[in-house]
């Protein structure tokens, strides 16, 4: 579904990656680890345009989309719920869902149900449910969590980005998040996840990769990473 | 300024000199007089537009402060020649510094505001305080009399001549100066401004009040030179005026300004003459399309973004042909100049053929010789404290509901190399922030060397000894790499405004020591090659090790480094290792900030984790290292 | 004491005016960072463009929809010519310079159309005046204000009620994440220029019948304009309504009691006091620096 060769990008001056190749396929859950400064951020901001890579192919559904604005790779179906949940604050959590169907009301995805899928969303995230005309910027980095993540399914995506969803959250509503992405997964929806976290990641993902100085130090099926020391170094250092 | 430079102006200096003499028409002498006095008040407004880069309409007011002062002593108290030139430098210069205060703590387009409702407050009060400026009926000001004889028009042009070159001389002195680099380090990052001690505030009213100064001599010359002042003149028309001829012209260069102000006082008249201006127009147009031709096989540029050069100006010659009388749209071309300028000839007419021609202009200094065997790095002062430099307790730093620093504690031992790490978000880089001054902590005490930070400016705390870089590169892009050293070095200078106007022996003394230290300290960090570079086009590692060097040259008791091995390769990273041992030998304690274990497992002696604003371990590194909650913070908690 | 009260009420219609332009220069920093240096002249050319229709004899009221359709016209070419660009190239200079190179060039071709002179422009309200609570009011006046609250209404409905409108301001809040949500940000930037014209272009058609119309209208009230937009910190609504006022009433009572060439002077002072003293306004919230 997301086939991603040789992606080579960064910021002005600075190269952060440095050839990185990956696949989600379809219904898969795919996830991306490795310490801070690895690339991990980089790469989800070049796969959905925030970042224009310097060379190497993105193609979504065999379509090519390295070099397109973020709207346009928005309405190809590829949702994203950014690094640092980036909720619109000064609206309602109603509204921002409805924004997140925005391509669906606006002629540019097939409208489908949106109604319909507004109350689904309700249903799946309880807490949006009960807050859900109150403003997005009050709500607790938990819930603001919950609403991005509940924002990009309203695209009725053919695939979604989560980029750190759990940074900044206290470990309770960490597995709260984890156990959502779990349910996400068994409905079917293809994902790819970028984690600092490594353990959780590993346990809700079918296949991972491990990002190391902006590039791929090891990949392989999430259970059998798990238990990789490759892993651990990437992130404290060699010799462990 | 080098041989050619000192060449060339003297040549210009002469012909315009001699200029009675060849040209004898009067009307000429007093354009080329206009110019001149335009040129003095550009130098002045191109300190404040092309050096510290901001936008100011209220030029126009201050030029007519100078002149009305001129005016008014002359009208009420009969002031002899040189009390109303002091008078106007002086008390326009009072106005810069009323001007400076409300833009003080605004960029950008409020401060452009700010300028302009200056502006136009300046041209009210002048309109309706006709007690003192007679208002709209204005002032006769005849031509000055020094010792009983009365200037001639030849006389009073030498009079301008000989204020405009030295008032290039003086302004290309400060410019060259620690003030002129202070001046360009406000626009290049006001942060890292403060940071290396020199405070944003203080440099912008300098500017401003040089600038004024400038100003009020023109309007002072203005008004014998016109012979008769009005309100309306000072008008924001004039203003932008000003504006076009210092961008068009060229900023940073007086011959830039000179050049801004020619075409200022030439184009109306050009506008006036209808059948002159239609053949410029159209051999503007003309050329402009050969010009692109050749652009475009040359392939330098597209037919796409010569296209609309090229119909622009054709659109021009033809409207040139269908209009009868060109004066009245005379604002339009001047809003279509500055179009123009701002999208196709950002750095001026001069900076245009400066790029074409000259590919790489050293600078002198950047080729001194100095000395190897000096060490650049001074040993750091030993302060009141030989046990702990840095003491913080309970440190609280609260942005509305988020706790971004939650009672942190941080004892750093002096002469120690301590690493600083956690995970995304955990509260590193507030840290520096906190104790370089550009936060105000919500609570705690930090004391450095014995004396407390918090409440201190960013420029304060640096002058006491603690420098820092930056984890967003925050160089002053457009200086060379041993200018930006040299802003570091501000600090060293006792000279002001007088002895580098003067050149004095103590200036010369200081500046040559500042080279000498600062390609030192470039040698230090292995940029000894690059020092002639302009920051911005050196590669990003070399960009880092730089920000070192400039920190380096405050010559801190603390230095802390904000992630200094991200994005350098390995090699890279072993010198960096070098060069941090090294500083740490000359008793500057180092806290740094760094992602990279490798590198905070090898140097550091002590490490303290943060991790949701909180510290979660403190010791040795392989202890940290080992520590069950640091690896729980970075890798999650183990599968439940 | 009747002669203050109607002071006031000649300073709360002039403070509706300053209101809605400020509101024009809020809708384009919110969504761009930037804001249009020739605002002012866009008013004044909504008045002009006005006065012509009028004297042809178009209805006022049949005006003033074609006056907006005028400056959504106007408020995208300022935007497509002088800010797109600028902001591509990320110039705050740029586009600084470029809107106050196109409110010179407005001006200026005003003043070649329509000549130098102000103008008188026939009100569509009879021109006796009101008794409200014991003052005179122009009926003009009460136009002015109905007119203004209505325009501002108009826009927060549209903001609220619309997919699109709520688009802007999602772009408002996050533009990178609008853009996730399929945004077409920079259309949404030119739109919010196009309407910062409109509504001004409004303004200066509402305020022609009240004052003398000319070329040069605009500009000090652009000034003006801004600094009420700093009182109410550049996103606040409330805020700016409260600001107009104040300074509103302040410019028709120093006028009165002073002189009428010093009235300008109050609403300039208050723009640099602010400045000096609380640059994020009194509204507004600091921005907190992150390097």
């Amino acid at each position: 579904m997301l086939s991603i060769q040789n992606l080579e990008a960064g910021y002005g001056k600075v190269q952060v990656l440095h050839g990185i190749s990956l696949t989600v396929p379809k219904g898969k859950v795919v996830t991306l680890i490795g310490s801070n400064g690895a690339g991990k951020t980089t790469t989800m901001r070049a796969i959905c345009g925030m970042v224009k890579p310097d060379s190497g192919e993105i193609s979504l559904n065999g379509k090519r989309i390295d070099g397109l604005e973020s709207y346009t790779i928005a309405k190809l179906g590829l949702a994203h719920s950014p690094e640092g949940r980036r909720v619109f604050a000064t609206m309602s959590v109603t509204d921002n869902l409805i924004l997140g169907a925005f391509p669906r009301l606006t002629g540019s995805r097939p409208k489908g149900d949106v109604a319909g899928d507004l109350e689904r969303a309700m249903e799946l995230f309880p807490r949006l449910k009960e807050r859900r005309n109150q403003l997005a910027g009050t709500l607790s980095g938990g819930e603001q969590q919950m609403l991005a993540m509940a924002r990009a399914v309203m695209l009725n995506p053919d695939i979604v980005l989560l980029d750190e969803p759990s940074m900044g959250l206290a470990p309770i509503l960490v597995e709260e998040v984890f156990r959502i992405i779990s349910d996400l997964k068994s409905r079917g929806v293809t994902m790819l996840l970028v984690e600092q976290f490594a353990a959780a990641a590993l346990k809700v993902a079918d296949y991972g990769y491990v990002m190391e100085n902006g590039r791929i130090s090891v990949h392989g099926e999430a259970a059998k990473l798990r238990d990789d020391p490759a892993v651990k170094a990437a992130y404290l250092g060699g010799g462990h | 300024m080098n041989r050619s430079h000192i060449l060339f102006a003297l040549i210009g200096l002469v012909l315009l000199a001699t200029a009675p003499f060849y040209l004898h028409n009067s009307y000429y002498i007093h354009m080329i007089g206009t110019i001149m006095i335009y040129a003095i008040l550009l130098f002045g407004l191109d300190i404040v537009v092309g050096y510290t880069g901001q936008v100011s309409l209220g030029h126009a007011g201050l030029f007519g402060v100078g002149s009305y002062t001129a005016g008014v002593l002359f009208f009420k108290l009969a002031a002899p020649v040189w009390v109303i030139l002091i008078a106007s430098v002086g008390i326009t210069a009072v106005f810069g510094a009323l001007l400076a205060l409300p833009a003080l703590r605004v960029t950008g387009p409020y401060l452009a505001m700010v300028t302009l409702a200056f502006g136009t407050i300046v041209q009210i009060l002048i309109n309706e305080m006709t007690f003192l400026t007679e208002g709209p009926l204005g002032i006769k000001v005849p031509k000055p009399s020094i010792f009983g004889m009365k200037f001639t028009e030849d006389g009073f042009y030498w009079l301008v001549l000989a204020l405009m070159a030295l008032s290039a001389l003086v302004v290309d002195r400060i410019l060259r100066s620690q003030l002129g680099r202070a001046f360009e380090a406000l626009r290049g990052s006001p942060v890292a401004s403060d940071c290396m001690g020199v405070s944003v505030y203080r440099y912008k009213v300098y500017a401003f009040v040089v600038s004024a100064g400038f100003a009020g001599l023109a309007g002072c010359l203005y008004a014998y030179s016109e012979q008769y002042i009005s309100p309306n003149t000072y008008n924001f028309e004039l203003t932008v005026l000003f504006l076009l001829a210092v961008i068009m012209g060229g900023r940073k260069s007086r011959l830039g300004s000179l050049l801004g102000a020619a075409i200022i006082v030439i184009l109306p008249k050009l506008l006036d003459d209808l059948s002159l201006f239609r053949s410029v127009a159209t051999t503007l147009a003309v050329l402009m399309a050969v010009g692109a031709v050749v652009a475009i096989s040359k392939k330098i540029a597209t037919p796409r973004n010569m296209a609309i050069p090229v119909l622009g100006t054709a659109a021009l010659a033809g409207f040139s042909y269908w209009l009868t009388a060109i004066t009245d749209w005379r604002l339009s071309i001047f809003g279509l100049m500055i179009l123009f300028v701002v999208y196709y000839l950002q750095d001026g007419i001069v900076g245009f053929f400066r790029n074409l021609l000259f590919r790489k202009a050293r600078s002198a200094d950047a080729d001194a010789a100095f000395d190897t065997q000096l060490d650049a790095l001074h040993q750091a002062a030993a302060g009141r404290n030989a046990g702990e430099v840095l003491v913080a307790k309970g440190v609280l730093m609260q942005f509305g509901g988020l706790k971004a620093l939650n009672m942190v504690d941080l004892h750093i031992q002096r002469g120690s190399i301590h690493g600083l790490i956690g995970p995304n978000g955990s509260g590193k880089s507030t840290m520096m922030n906190v104790l370089t001054g550009i936060y105000v902590p919500t609570a705690g005490t930090i004391a450095f060397d014995g004396d407390s930070v918090v409440g201190r400016t960013s420029s304060d705390i640096a002058l006491s000894g603690i420098a820092r870089t930056f984890q967003n590169v925050q160089l002053f892009g457009e200086m060379t790499a041993l200018q930006n050293v040299q802003v570091g070095l501000h600090h060293t200078f006792e000279s002001h405004f007088v002895d580098v106007a003067l050149n004095s022996a103590r200036y010369q003394r200081e500046n040559d020591a500042s080279v000498q230290r600062g390609l030192g300290l470039l040698h230090f960090v292995g940029l000894g090659e690059f020092a002639g570079e302009e920051a911005r086009n050196l590669p990003y590692g070399k960009q880092r090790l730089l920000e070192i060097a400039r920190a380096l040259a405050l010559d801190p008791q603390l230095l802390l480094l904000d992630e200094p091995a991200a994005g350098l390769t390995a090699p890279d990273i072993k010198e960096l290792i070098a060069i941090i041992r090294k500083i740490r030998d000359h008793g500057i304690t180092v806290i740094l900030i760094e992602h990279h274990m490798d590198v905070v497992m090898t140097i550091c002696d002590e490490v303290t984790v943060l991790d949701f604003g909180q510290k979660i371990a403190e010791g040795k590194p392989a202890a940290v290292q080992a520590d069950e909650k640091v690896i729980e913070a970075y890798l999650g908690a183990p599968a439940a | 004491m009747e002669i203050l009260l109607q002071l006031v009420y000649s300073g709360i219609a002039l403070g509706m005016i300053y209101a809605v332009i400020a509101f024009g220069y809020q809708l384009t920093f919110q969504t761009s960072d930037t804001l249009n240096f020739g605002q002012g002249d866009a008013l004044m050319l909504g008045a002009m463009v006005g006065l012509t229709l009028v004297n042809a004899g178009v209805n006022y009221w049949l005006m003033l929809p074609i006056v907006i359709v005028f400056g959504l016209v106007q408020g995208s070419v300022v935007e497509r010519i002088g800010v797109a660009p600028a902001i591509k190239i990320k110039s705050e200079f740029g586009w600084i310079m470029s809107t106050i190179a196109l409110g010179i060039i407005a001006k200026n071709v005003a003043e070649n159309i329509w000549g130098r002179d102000d103008l008188k422009f026939p009100s569509p309200l009879p021109e006796a005046p009101m008794h409200l609570l014991g003052a005179n009011v122009l009926p003009m006046e009460i136009l002015v204000v109905i007119g203004a609250v209505a325009m501002m209404l108009a826009v927060e409905f549209f903001n609220r009620k619309t997919i699109y409108g709520k688009a802007v301001v999602a772009t408002f809040n996050d533009r990178d994440a609008a853009k996730l949500m399929g945004i077409n940000t920079s259309l949404v930037i030119t739109f919010s220029y196009a309407l910062s014209s409109a509504t001004a272009g409004f303004a200066g058609a509402l305020i022609a019948p009240l004052t003398l119309t000319g070329a040069t209208m605009g500009a000090v009230l652009g000034l003006k304009a801004f600094a009420v937009a700093i009182i109410g910190g550049l996103t606040s609504g409330l805020g700016i309504i409260v600001g107009g006022v104040i300074l509103g009433i302040a410019e028709t009572t120093t006028g009165f009691y002073l002189s009428t060439g010093y009235k300008d002077v109050p609403g300039l002072v208050l723009l640099l006091m602010v400045l000096a003293l609380k640059p994020a306004g009194l509204f507004g919230k600091t921005a907190i620096k992150k390097v």
